[in-house]
C-alpha cells in the first residue's frame, strides 16, 4: 500500500473559543488519484474539513499532513494551495473585472516567477472545458454551467495533484450538474489527480469510488 | 493572439471598475499636486530671479543685519567697508515692497545714483535720477504695467515723483520694480541714515588663491571690521532672504495640506475598494496568492493613482505657472520655464502619497483570514 497523499489524523476545530465544535477527532487517508466524495447533513462539518485539507485554515488541533508532512508547519500553505491543490466553490468565485482567458491566469500569477506562457496555457485548459468561443466574455456574460468550467480550468491552471470541490453542483441544474461531474471524473482519471467532492447529493456521493459521512463533526461508521 | 494577464494590468483593472471614484479620487490628488507644482515652481521661481538679479550685477557678497528685510544698517559703515582690501566697491540699498496704485504692489530699490548695479539695467528712456531730488526709475514691465513714460508723475505714498527714465533689467525682478535715489526712499520710511544692506563687489581674486577662499577670507574680513553684521555671499542669498523663505514656506505649507487632502482621498477610496473586494481577497488567498503579493497588489493601485493623479497635477500646476507668467500682476516674478527636478519632485511626491494612502487598507487586506473573507457578502 503506498503512502497516503493526504492524511487527517484526530483533528479538531472549533470556533468562538470552543463553545462551537465543527470537527471532533476526525481520522482520514487519501490516496493519490483517489476520487473521496464527503457528505452529510448541513453543519456536519464538511466544508470544515475540506478548508482543513485544502489548508485554507489549520486545525485546533490534531493534524493534516500532504505526503506525510505536516501542512502550516513543515509545509508554508500559501505554497500548497498554488503548487499542490486546485479549488471549486459552489459560487464559481470568478473575478467580475477580469475576461475568462485572464480569469483562469490568476492562481499563475500566484508562482515566482509567473509562467511566460500564462495566456497560452490558459486557452488550452479553457478549450479542453469547450469554452474556446468564451475567452473574451465576463463572468457576468456566461450561463453558471460556463462559470463552472471556467473554475475548473482556473483550478488546473498550476497543475495541482489535488483538486478540491465545495459543493461544485449546488448553484447547477441537472443537466449541468451531469457534465461538471462527468468533467471533474473525467480529469480525475485522465490525469490521475485526486478529486474530493464535498456533496449533500446522493448520486454523486455514489459516485465516488470512496466515500465519507460526517455527522457531527465526526466520521460516521 | 490570447491577452496575457499582468500583475500591473490586474490592478488597473480594478481600478477601472469604479470609473467615477477613481476618477474623482484622481482629481484630488491631481488637485494636490497641481497646488504643489504651482505653489512650489512659483516660490522657485522667485528664488532663481533674485540669484539672476545678484549675479547680472555683479555683486559678490551682501552685508545685512541679522535679518533681510531689517534696515537697520548704518549707512556709515559703507566707508569702513571701502576701505578693506579685498572690497572694490561697496554700495548701499534698501530694499521694499510698495503699493504704487490699489492695484499695482512692486519691490522698491533705494540706490545711490552711481550704484554700480546701474550697470547691469539698460535704460530704455530718460536718464537715470539725481540723488536729493524726488524722481524715480520703472522697470519696463512696471511701467507698461502703468502705462508710465520718462516725464510722467508718479505719486507714492503722498509724495510726488518724477519717471526719470525707464530700464530694462536682467532679472524679472528688476524689470518689474522702482528704482528711487536712496535719500529719497529713507525720507519716504523715516529711516534717515539707515539702509538694508550693503552691496559689495569683490576685488579680482589674487594668484595662488581659490575663489572660494578668497570669497571666504573677504566675508571674515568684513565681519571682523564690521562686528555685528553679516556678509552673506550672493548666491546662498537669493536662497536665505526671508521673502523667499516666506515664498518656499507658504508654498511648501499651501500644497502640504493639499497633498494631505489628497492621500485622505486615496486612503478612502482604497479602503472602501479593500472592503468591497473582500472576497475577491479571499478567492486571492485560496488560489495561492501570498499576503506579501496582495499587499503589493493593492500597493500597486494606489499607486498607480498617484501617478495618474501626478502627471494630471502637473499639466495643471504648469499650466498655472503659464498663467501667473502672463499676469502683470505676477510677470515679474514668475517664469514660465518648468524644470525638469520640479517634475521629478511631483511624480515622486504623487508616488509616495499614493503608497502612503494605500498602505494602512493593503495591510488589512493581506491579512485578511481566506475562509473568513470568502464568507463575506
Amino acid at each position: 500500500m503506498t503512502e497516503p497523499i493526504l492524511e487527517v489524523r484526530d483533528v479538531r476545530m472549533s470556533y468562538d473559543e470552543g463553545r462551537i465544535e465543527a470537527l471532533r477527532g476526525v481520522d482520514l487517508a487519501i490516496h493519490a488519484g483517489e476520487f473521496l466524495a464527503i457528505s452529510g447533513p448541513s453543519g456536519s462539518g464538511k466544508s470544515t474539513l475540506l478548508q482543513l485539507l485544502g489548508g485554507l485554515d489549520t486545525p485546533t488541533s490534531g493534524e493534516v499532513l500532504f505526503k506525510n508532512t505536516q501542512l502550516g508547519s513543515a509545509i508554508n500553505l500559501d505554497t500548497y494551495r498554488s503548487k499542490s491543490v486546485g479549488f471549486i466553490f459552489q459560487a464559481f468565485h470568478l473575478m467580475p473585472t477580469l475576461r475568462v482567458l485572464e480569469n483562469v491566469q490568476v492562481p499563475m500569477l500566484a508562482l515566482s516567477p509567473a509562467p511566460h506562457n500564462r495566456a497560452e496555457r490558459a486557452e488550452t485548459l479553457l478549450r479542453e472545458m469547450g469554452l474556446q468561443d468564451r475567452l473574451r466574455q465576463y463572468p457576468n456574460e456566461l450561463s453558471a454551467g460556463e462559470r463552472q468550467r471556467v473554475a475548473i480550468a482556473r483550478a488546473l491552471a498550476n497543475s495541482p495533484e489535488i483538486l478540491l470541490a465545495d459543493e461544485p453542483t449546488g448553484n447547477l441544474d441537472s443537466v449541468n450538474s451531469a457534465r461538471i461531474m462527468e468533467i471533474l471524473t473525467g480529469i480525475q482519471k485522465q490525469r490521475g489527480m485526486t478529486l474530493i467532492v464535498v456533496t449533500h447529493e446522493n448520486e454523486i456521493a455514489h459516485s465516488a469510488a470512496h466515500q465519507i459521512r460526517l455527522r457531527d463533526g465526526r466520521i460516521e461508521a | 493572439m490570447a491577452s496575457q494577464l499582468s500583475f500591473a494590468g490586474f490592478a488597473w483593472k480594478n481600478l477601472w471598475r469604479r470609473r467615477l471614484r477613481t476618477l474623482l479620487t484622481l482629481g484630488g490628488i491631481a488637485m494636490a499636486i497641481g497646488a504643489f507644482v504651482g505653489l512650489v515652481g512659483f516660490s522657485r521661481s522667485f528664488e532663481h530671479e533674485w540669484l539672476r538679479m545678484y549675479l547680472s550685477s555683479g555683486t559678490d557678497i551682501a552685508v545685512v543685519q541679522q535679518t533681510f528685510l531689517n534696515t537697520s544698517v548704518s549707512e556709515s559703515a559703507g566707508a569702513t567697508l571701502k576701505a578693506l582690501p579685498t572690497v572694490a566697491q561697496a554700495t548701499p540699498m534698501i530694499l521694499n515692497l510698495m503699493d504704487l496704485t490699489p492695484e499695482v504692489n512692486a519691490l522698491s530699490y533705494g540706490w545711490k545714483a552711481d550704484s554700480y548695479e546701474f550697470d547691469s539695467l539698460t535704460l530704455k528712456s530718460g536718464r537715470r535720477f539725481l540723488d536729493g531730488q524726488p524722481e524715480v526709475m520703472l522697470g519696463d514691465l512696471l511701467a507698461e504695467n502703468m502705462k508710465k513714460n520718462a516725464g510722467d508723475a508718479l505719486e507714492i505714498q503722498g509724495t510726488t515723483f518724477t519717471v526719470a527714465g525707464i530700464y530694462h533689467g536682467g532679472s524679472a525682478l528688476e524689470a518689474g520694480a522702482v528704482i528711487m535715489p536712496l535719500d529719497q526712499m529713507q525720507k519716504l520710511g523715516s529711516l534717515e541714515g539707515k539702509v538694508t544692506a550693503f552691496h559689495v563687489r569683490l576685488r579680482p581674486t589674487p594668484p595662488g588663491e581659490t575663489p572660494e577662499h578668497y570669497l571666504a577670507r573677504a566675508q571674515a574680513e568684513i565681519e571682523a571690521a564690521l562686528p555685528g553684521l553679516r556678509a552673506v555671499p550672493a548666491a546662498k542669498r537669493a536662497g536665505n532672504n526671508q521673502l523667499v523663505q516666506l515664498s518656499h514656506a507658504a508654498a511648501w505649507g499651501t500644497s502640504g495640506i493639499a497633498l494631505l487632502i489628497g492621500i485622505l482621498g486615496i486612503a478612502n477610496t482604497m479602503a472602501m475598494s479593500v472592503f468591497e473586494r473582500t472576497r475577491e481577497i479571499g478567492i486571492l488567498r485560496a488560489l495561492g496568492w501570498k499576503r506579501w503579493r496582495v499587499l503589493v497588489l493593492i500597493e500597486m493601485e494606489a499607486a498607480v493613482l498617484g501617478l495618474a493623479g501626478g502627471i494630471a497635477g502637473i499639466v495643471i500646476g504648469w499650466g498655472s505657472l503659464r498663467v501667473l507668467a502672463a499676469l502683470p500682476q505676477t510677470a515679474s516674478i514668475v517664469s514660465a520655464s518648468f524644470p525638469l527636478l520640479l517634475l521629478a519632485e511631483a511624480l515622486g511626491i504623487a508616488v509616495l502619497a499614493g503608497l502612503a494612502a494605500g498602505l494602512i487598507p493593503a495591510w488589512r487586506g493581506a491579512h485578511l483570514s481566506p475562509v473568513e473573507a470568502l464568507r463575506h457578502d
